[in-house]
């Protein structure tokens, strides 16, 4: 084989795989699209709020209508919002479901906890 | 008197000490080096480990591990009237390497494992992917300028997919003669992506490019992941034929770990199976670099092409990278480009410490395992595409 020949396979060989790479990101970005129009619809009917759980960082502190009163101990509103994000995502419970009575900052020699 | 010195004698002349050949002592003695290179400095360990000991149990002298009387695979060894059973152990394991099975069933279990929600959230990652696979071709213009064969040629260049089962994939099928260089160059180099990547990331970027932070990917849902492995699989098979085994199984093993009602198989494909077969893989293809064929310079070249092709496909990930950078008006780090030569997830891990060098806040890894995950499927359709030109 030529360099020359070896330089045109190498060209059409990177070619292809760009290619077949984009063909597969326009694909990917279609069905995305259609599958997130279908579930769109779907979770219409039932209730909005499960929507809440897709965006961890638009969760509100404290859900009074839903979950009643949370205590907060050495915490602050922020991070309080993230541990029950966290919780919300890990569990795949919906936060309209999950209750949070408190939650309190340990200390470095505690074991364990309540909550 | 001289009974015993006759068994002596011919204790000595039957013991490996006196048939050891100066190659296979090297080889021993390289087998002891990579053995210490991944126990104690932890290099791909779980792969070094059975090549390493493949390489020494291949070059004991009189041992016969790689015996192939029956001429299964290699005709010039065969003897009149040997069968099938009478070849080496090692030869017998070696014909799933030759017959692609281990290579495939290593893709089921890496399938298994991977998450292709960063690549779904963000699919011009898989551009990226591609980009990275530029060091393939320009190690294959280098090897035919240093006089390989066509066929040679590709499976060196494959190294620069940074991809073990592929390099291994590759060159059973199109170079068998150069296995183990292959294979030991690939893996020396992924082991070495935090040392050969850097360099070539710092040189191609700027510090400004270099803190971009990106935006948080979305979330992306149980269909798409479940609906990806399937039109991928069909996709590509349709399109290049020859890649249909990789992707095959790949996407086989992913689409087990996503629909989440096969939790056995997945198990399975991630853990025993995966165990099993990195066991006999490592082992066979340590076991075919004898002495004869491993200490010529052809395999200090094919090293040297393989750490071109690494740097090269570095490089061309980076640069498209930049060039996303430009056209999203800052929006993308040009660093995960680096992620996308494969060799998950060392790749993303790269790009994540380097982003976090510049830009303490920055938390790059989600968004370089996009690329990362992209160039497992770029590197088996270079695979696919150079077995289709060269395989016939």
């Amino acid at each position: 084989m030529t360099i020359t020949d070896a330089l045109i396979t190498s060209v059409i060989g990177i070619c292809v795989v760009m290619l077949i790479l984009a063909i597969i990101a326009v694909l990917i970005i279609l069905v995305s699209k259609v599958i997130r129009t279908i579930e769109s619809k779907a979770k219409k009917s039932p209730a909005k709020s499960e929507a809440v759980i897709g965006s961890p960082a638009a969760v509100p502190v404290s859900d009074g209508a839903n979950n009643g009163e949370v205590e907060l101990i050495d915490t602050d509103e922020k991070t309080a919002a993230i541990i029950m994000a966290i919780v919300s995502q890990k569990s795949e419970i919906p936060l309209n479901r999950l209750s949070f009575k408190s939650i309190r900052l340990m200390d470095e020699n505690e074991k364990g906890g309540d909550k | 008197m001289e009974m015993v010195k006759d068994v002596l004698l011919g204790l000595w002349e039957s013991s490996g000490f006196n048939l050891m050949t100066w190659q296979e002592g090297v080889m021993i003695l390289v087998s002891f080096v990579l053995l210490y290179l991944a126990i104690v400095k932890k290099f791909e360990p779980l792969l070094l480990v059975p090549i390493a000991f493949g390489i020494m149990l291949a070059n004991l002298p009189g041992a016969g591990l790689m015996a192939d009387p029956a001429g299964l695979m290699d005709a010039s060894q065969k003897v009149a009237g040997a069968h099938w059973y009478d070849d080496g152990v090692l030869r017998l394991i070696y014909a799933g390497v030759k017959s692609s099975i281990f290579p495939c069933l290593i893709f089921l279990g890496i399938g298994a494992m991977t998450d292709f929600g960063p690549l779904l959230a963000n699919p011009v990652s898989l551009l990226l992917g591609a980009a990275a696979q530029l060091g393939v071709y320009v190690a294959f213009v280098l090897a035919i300028l240093f006089d390989f064969t066509p066929k040679e040629a590709a499976s060196i260049a494959i190294i620069g997919g940074a991809d073990g089962p592929t390099a291994i994939f590759l060159t059973g099928k199109l170079a068998p003669d150069l296995l183990a260089p292959i294979a030991v160059a690939a893996y020396s180099y992924m082991a070495l992506i935090p040392l050969i990547q850097p360099p070539i990331m710092k040189l191609l970027t700027t510090e400004k490019e270099r803190k971009v932070e990106m935006k948080q990917l979305r979330k992306v849902s149980k269909t798409e992941k479940i609906v990806f492995p399937i039109v991928v699989a069909a996709l590509c098979a349709l399109i290049i034929p020859s890649c249909a085994s990789l992707i095959g199984m790949l996407m086989l093993g992913n689409l087990f770990k996503e629909c989440g009602v096969v939790d056995r198989l997945t198990d399975t494909a991630q853990n025993a199976l995966t165990n099993i077969v990195t066991i006999m893989l490592g082992l066979t293809v340590g076991a075919t670099a004898n002495g004869g064929t491993f200490l010529r310079g052809q395999t200090l070249l094919i090293i040297a092409l393989g750490l071109t092709a690494f740097a090269s496909s570095t490089a061309g990930g980076v640069l498209l990278g930049k060039v996303l950078y430009l056209i999203t008006g800052g929006r993308v780090n040009p660093l995960i480009g680096a992620a996308g030569v494969s060799a998950v997830p060392m790749a993303a891990r790269v790009a994540q410490t380097e982003g976090r060098k510049y830009n303490p806040t920055n938390f790059l890894l989600m968004h370089a395992m996009g690329p990362n995950v992209a160039g497992v499927i770029g590197s088996a359709v270079a695979a696919g595409f150079l077995l289709m030109v060269f395989g016939k």
